[in-house]
């Protein structure tokens, strides 16, 4: 579905990507882990055209994106949750919810109606968010406001979702409740890079993982393999 | 005093207002999605208004000719996007100050040179024969510059607030990078931005001209207060540019009448420079978190 | 050395030679007009130079200040019966005095905001001028007879001369001041206002300085304006004069004295150039020509888009293709002038001195100045005895954002030359306690205190006053500044130079200890030998080591580092690590914000972990490691179980 080739990226001199390299099979959680400032916001932003990189590919679903704008490769099918959540503020939750489904609504008139299955799997899933929904998103607390931004990915029904620090502030228990979500997500089928500090937590939900330090993968794997290896301390250590 | 002499006053100062709140309107649009505004708005109403004139001249009626001035306006200020604001953005500077004020200062030339520098009369459908409301004398032509600005205001607001790419609109002024990953582009959103703001200053150029006249220099005095408003309430609040316009625009009148009619651009001014000392961020602005 | 000053003095000097001896050697009205014009409008632009250049903001009330100068000199004269330097010294003061009160306000303000607020002060001087009739005539006009100086009678050549040593005397004097603490502190608030209040620059009150000082010079020439014309109409100092004004300064080029010169000169000569039709088809045939090869040069080298490289083009062409259409090009003048500002700011942003500096610094290889040797680190830093007192504690400091409850009733206290750590995973809450401290963001309950004072609420340059330093997690260098000017400009509030002197050249000895003080400082954190460079182009890792430099040319008690090791390569960490040790041991109270556990396993005395806003735990470093709830909060509750093997728990409690 994705395919990540010898990435390069930065800003303005200094580069943070040197040579990231990676890939998502359909249908599969794959965890980008390691250390701060290891790159892997920056992959996720150079991935998503938010960052446009400076070398390599980024192949969607076989076909090239790099360079492209970002709200292309949205419409391409691929939605990215960034890391610090950045709902709407001023915007209602259910504004919110209805603009992460923007590039397939029509623009004007009866978007609700063809937005409304959708959004009612997203209200079941965070039946939170359907009490607060006529509330302005910045009203939200911490981990609903995580809770609106993965629902709001989820409602561009795309092919890959990226999601960046969903853990990012929230109080241990918030985060259990949103990675038992992440689990629910990845049985109906979901295909789902998630970039993650903590490592265990990246580990309970995904198929595979890749390790980052200093701007490139040192090391992949599946988490069971991973978690025995010895030079995860290394990484860690950067 | 005498109460009728002041009542008749704040109308006929609040009819001017709505005028100055819809121009401020159109600096908001654009302020929303890129946090640049056009310098050089007061010559788009111009240029429309000159344009609308030169439509009636041709013998087009007025009511053809009104949609046809609003996209001018719209092609106007697409072109005040394109050449003077989009690569200053881009680069994330603030060159965008000098180039709107430039392309305003070319637009009035020309203005100048192709339609000449005196003012000419506007024709209008709308009878400008007073009625007398409760005392007050007011004309119907009037009448229609209140209607129109709301009419206007409201139309757009609704497209905020109803239409999904109105709340898109929204988005962008929330957070632009957030807005593109969700298939949003800015670019086209600062685009229509730009565009409405020039329909509103076509609306603007309509709605006054019939009163006002048309001229090079009709919009000048026009844009200084709409900045004043602008500013006084905050770029981002629609409400507030509509109460301070009123508030502004009867000021005004009762100033001219009481001390004098030069000095009836004195408050817009001192106000102004009295809201930034109190409250920089206008009166219904929001506070900006500072982000390090 | 000998090179440089000739280079640079020498130029300067032959320009002044130049102007003073042209009377001497055409005897012409109209030319001697024009040169007095010309210098009279130089030193507006120096004044316009100061917001538009250094404050990076537009200034559209210049045109104000002359007007408000030249009718209080008018004033001085006709009501007071002032001499010619009386009646100029009034209005540079009434530049100054109506600067004040407009920047104070105005100046809170940024970009389009401002751009609008001197905007409307324009248009409210000119209304006043126009309305007040007793005072200035109304629109009628007033006339003016040129007062004598020291009771001598100045003929118009001797008005010039005086114009002249008046546009020398601005210019020495702004040279010394741009090039002093004043000016750098200037540059540095432009790119980066949050850190110049955080060296403990007040970013408004600079501003303000600043702006006040340009409206001064505005003044100044709006005095000699009147006695120049001898007439004075309201009308004259309004939108029309502004557009030109800024015509001047954006084609001369910002920043630059020179650049005000040219501009000036352009300024004055154009309306000349653009009533006779073959000079300005020479003129604007030279600009497109100009316009196109640089365009296509851009174009090829890829180094510019291509909007700015066709627009002006295209701009340029329009210009040359509507000359030879138009019957009256004067009639044109300001649809003219809008092409050439476009053209210039679109393709040349630097202007032409901009560009001709650039052109000149390759001809001419200057050698820059050698530095002093660096002071002794010791008496830089200002070592002192800890107390093993609380420097600084917090009691139940709370900050929300929206429903985010960010900072959430911390209570902290951090012991005299201790190093303190402050770990948390993301968004736990560090950064912004530390930006709470340090007065970034005001807080919403709770208290604050600096050896038991209370510290001020919401003021980064109150607090740095206090003697709290601190840096950046994103960094906040002044990206334009060298490497050493940077430290530099920290030093302005330490060591201190009085304006008289820096006008007057006087402060070469104080700027030289600086120079050195701030060697030192570079020499420490190991840059000294990239103290020329300009800042912008160091690598990240030297911009976080010239963060911690800049901080501590404050001499600060609490030095807070926020994330220094973020992004640095593992030579770096080793780096930082020793860099650390030697502040400790000056006696320096270190607030250590950090991920690497590493680094806060070595250095840290005591730790502190947030989590959600909140203290979960605090101890030594080996204490912290094996808090369950330390481990709790990284990893989830159900890893608690299997804390209690430290090998296993190892791994995931690293990026800490």
């Amino acid at each position: 579905m994705l395919v990540v080739d010898n990435l390069y990226a930065g800003y303005g001199k200094s580069e943070v990507l040197v040579g990231t390299s990676l890939t998502v099979k359909q249908g599969t959680v794959v965890g980008l882990i390691g250390p701060n400032g290891a790159g892997k916001t920056t992959t996720m932003r150079a991935i998503s055209g938010e960052l446009k990189p400076t070398k390599g590919t980024v192949m969607l679903d076989s076909k090239p994106v790099q360079g492209l704008d970002a709200s292309r490769i949205a419409r391409l099918g691929l939605a990215h949750s960034p890391e610090g959540r950045r709902v709407f503020g001023p915007l209602s939750v259910e504004d919110n919810l209805l603009l992460g489904a923007y590039h397939r609504l029509p623009r004007f008139f009866g978007f609700r109606s063809r937005a409304a299955a959708e959004l009612e799997r997203v209200y079941d899933l965070f039946p939170r968010l359907m009490e607060r929904r006529r509330q302005s998103a910045g009203t939200l607390s911490g981990g609903e406001q995580q809770m609106l931004a993965i629902g709001r990915a989820l409602m561009a029904q795309p092919k890959i979702m990226l999601l960046d620090e969903p853990s990012m502030g929230l109080a241990p228990v918030v985060v259990d409740e949103v990675f038992s979500i992440i689990s629910r997500l990845k049985e109906s089928g979901i295909t789902l890079l998630l970039v993650e500090q903590s490592a265990s937590r990246a580990f309970e939900v995904a198929d595979y993982a890749y390790v980052m330090e200093r701007g490139r993968v040192v090391m992949e794997g599946k988490p069971a393999v991973l978690q025995q290896d010895a030079r995860m301390v290394a990484a860690y250590l950067g | 005093m005498n109460g009728s002499v002041i009542a008749q006053l704040v109308v006929s100062g609040s009819l001017m207002g709505l005028v100055y709140a819809l121009i401020a309107y159109g600096f908001q649009l654009t302020y929303a999605t890129s946090k640049s505004i056009n310098f050089g708005q007061g010559e788009l109403v111009m240029v429309s208004a000159f344009i609308c004139l030169t439509m009636t001249n041709l013998g087009i009626s007025y009511w053809f000719m009104v949609p046809l001035g609003l996209m001018c306006g719209a092609l106007l200020g697409l072109f005040v996007e394109r050449a003077g604001v989009r690569l200053a953005l881009e680069q994330k500077n603030e060159g965008w100050i000098l180039l709107t004020i430039i392309i305003g200062l070319f637009f009035f030339s020309a203005a100048e040179n192709i339609w000449g520098r005196d003012d000419r009369p506007f024709p209008t459908p709308i009878s400008s024969e007073a009625l007398q409301v409760a005392g007050i004398r007011i004309t119907p032509l009037e009448l229609s510059v209140a209607l129109g600005v709301f009419a206007i205001m409201g139309i757009i607001e609704l497209f905020k607030r109803k239409t999904l790419l109105g709340k898109a609109f929204e988005a962008v002024a929330a957070d632009r990078d957030a807005a593109e990953l969700m298939g949003i582009s800015a670019t086209k959103t600062i685009m229509l931005s730009y565009s409405l703001s020039g329909v509103v200053a076509a609306v603007a150029g309509l709605l006054v001209s019939p009163i006002t006249t048309v001229g090079p220099t009709m919009a000048s005095a026009l844009v200084l207060k709409a900045f004043s408003v602008a500013v006084v309430a905050g770029l981002d609040s629609g409400f507030g540019v509509v109460l301070i316009g009123l508030f502004l625009g009867s000021l005004e009148s009762l100033t001219s009448y009481y001390v004098g009619s030069g000095w009836r651009e004195a408050p817009g001014l001192i106000l102004l420079i009295l809201a930034l000392a109190v409250r920089p961020t206008g009166v219904f602005g929001k506070i900006p978190i500072k982000k390090v | 050395m000998i090179k440089r000053l000739f280079l640079i003095c020498g130029a300067e000097a032959l320009l002044a030679l130049l102007m003073a001896s042209i009377p001497m050697a055409v005897n012409n009205t109209f030319v001697l007009g024009l040169l007095t014009l010309l210098t009279i409008y130089a030193i507006l632009l120096i004044g316009l130079g100061i917001t538009v250049g250094y404050l990076g903001q537009i200034n559209l009330a210049q045109a104000a200040f002359l007007g408000l100068g030249a009718y209080s000199a008018a004033l001085g004269v006709t009501t007071f019966g002032c001499g010619m330097l009386p009646a100029l010294m009034i209005a540079t003061a009434v530049g100054c005095l109506f600067g004040g009160v407009l920047a104070f306000p105005a100046l809170r303000l940024e970009g389009p905001q401002f751009a609008l607020s001197t905007l409307s002060f324009m248009a409210l001087t000119a209304t006043t001028l126009n309305e007040w009739e007793s005072l200035t005539g109304g629109a009628q006009g007033m006339s003016v007879p040129r007062p004598p100086i020291f009771g001598l009678m100045l003929n118009a050549k001797g008005f010039y001369w005086l114009c002249l040593i008046l546009l020398g005397l601005v210019w020495v004097a702004m040279r010394n001041l741009l090039s002093s603490q004043w000016g750098r502190a200037f540059e540095a608030l432009r790119d980066s206002p949050i850190a110049t209040d955080a060296m403990g620059i007040g970013t408004h009150r600079h501003k303000a300085a600043a702006f006040i000082l340009g409206s001064g010079i505005g003044g100044l020439a709006g005095g000699l304006y009147a006695f120049n014309f001898q007439f004075l109409q309201p009308q004259i100092f309004i939108y029309d004069l502004m557009v030109i004004l800024l015509l001047g300064v954006v084609l001369g080029g910002r920043k630059s004295l020179w650049g005000a010169f040219v501009g000036a000169a352009i300024v004055v000569l154009l309306p000349n150039l653009l009533s006779n039709r073959l000079l300005f088809q020479i003129f604007s045939g030279t600009g497109f020509v100009f316009a196109l090869i640089a365009g296509a040069r851009g174009l090829l080298a890829k180094s510019t888009r291509p909007f700015q490289a066709l627009a002006p083009v295209v701009a340029m062409g329009l210009l040359v293709f509507g000359g030879m259409f138009v019957d009256n090009t004067e009639d044109w003048r300001k649809a003219i002038f809008a092409l050439m500002l476009f053209s210039v700011v679109v393709g040349l942003p630097d202007g032409l001195m901009g560009f001709a500096a650039r052109l000149l610094t390759r001809l001419f290889r200057i050698i820059p100045a050698p530095f002093p040797a660096a002071s002794d680190l010791e008496s830089v830093l200002v070592c002192r005895q800890p107390t093993s007192e609380p420097i600084l504690s917090v009691r139940e400091l709370t900050r929300h954002f929206g429903g985010v409850r960010a900072v959430d009733g911390i209570s902290l206290s951090v012991r005299s030359g201790s190093v303190h750590g402050l770990i948390g995973p993301n968004g736990s809450g560090k950064s912004t306690l530390v930006n709470v401290i340090s007065g970034l963001y005001a807080p919403n309950s709770g208290e604050m205190l600096l050896h038991g004072v209370p510290l001020p609420r919401g003021s980064l340059f109150q607090v740095a006053r206090r003697g709290i330093a601190r840096t950046f997690q994103n960094l906040q260098i002044f990206t334009e500044l060298s490497t050493l000017d940077n430290v530099m400009v920290a030093m302005k509030g330490i060591i201190r130079s009085p304006l008289p002197l820096v006008l007057l050249g006087l402060t070469g000895k104080s700027e030289r200890r600086v120079q050195a003080d701030g060697l030192a400082l570079l020499e420490l954190v190991g840059l000294a030998d990239q103290s020329r460079i300009p800042a912008k182009d160091l690598p990240h890792g030297a911009q976080r080591f010239l963060e911690i430099a800049r901080a501590l040319a404050r001499r600060p008690q609490l030095l807070i580092l926020d994330e220094p090791a973020a992004g640095l390569a593992h030579p770096d960490v080793i780096k930082l690590l020793g860099i650390i040790r030697r502040i400790r041991q000056c006696g320096i109270t270190i607030l250590l914000i950090e991920h690497h556990m590493e680094v806060v396993s070595d250095l840290c005395d005591i730790v502190t972990v947030l989590d959600g806003g909140r203290i979960i735990a605090e101890g030594r470093p080996e204490e912290i490691k094996r808090h369950p709830k330390v481990i709790e909060a990284y990893l989830g509750a159900r890893h608690v179980q299997s804390a209690g093997e430290p090998v296993a728990a190892a791994p995931e409690l690293m990026p800490v």
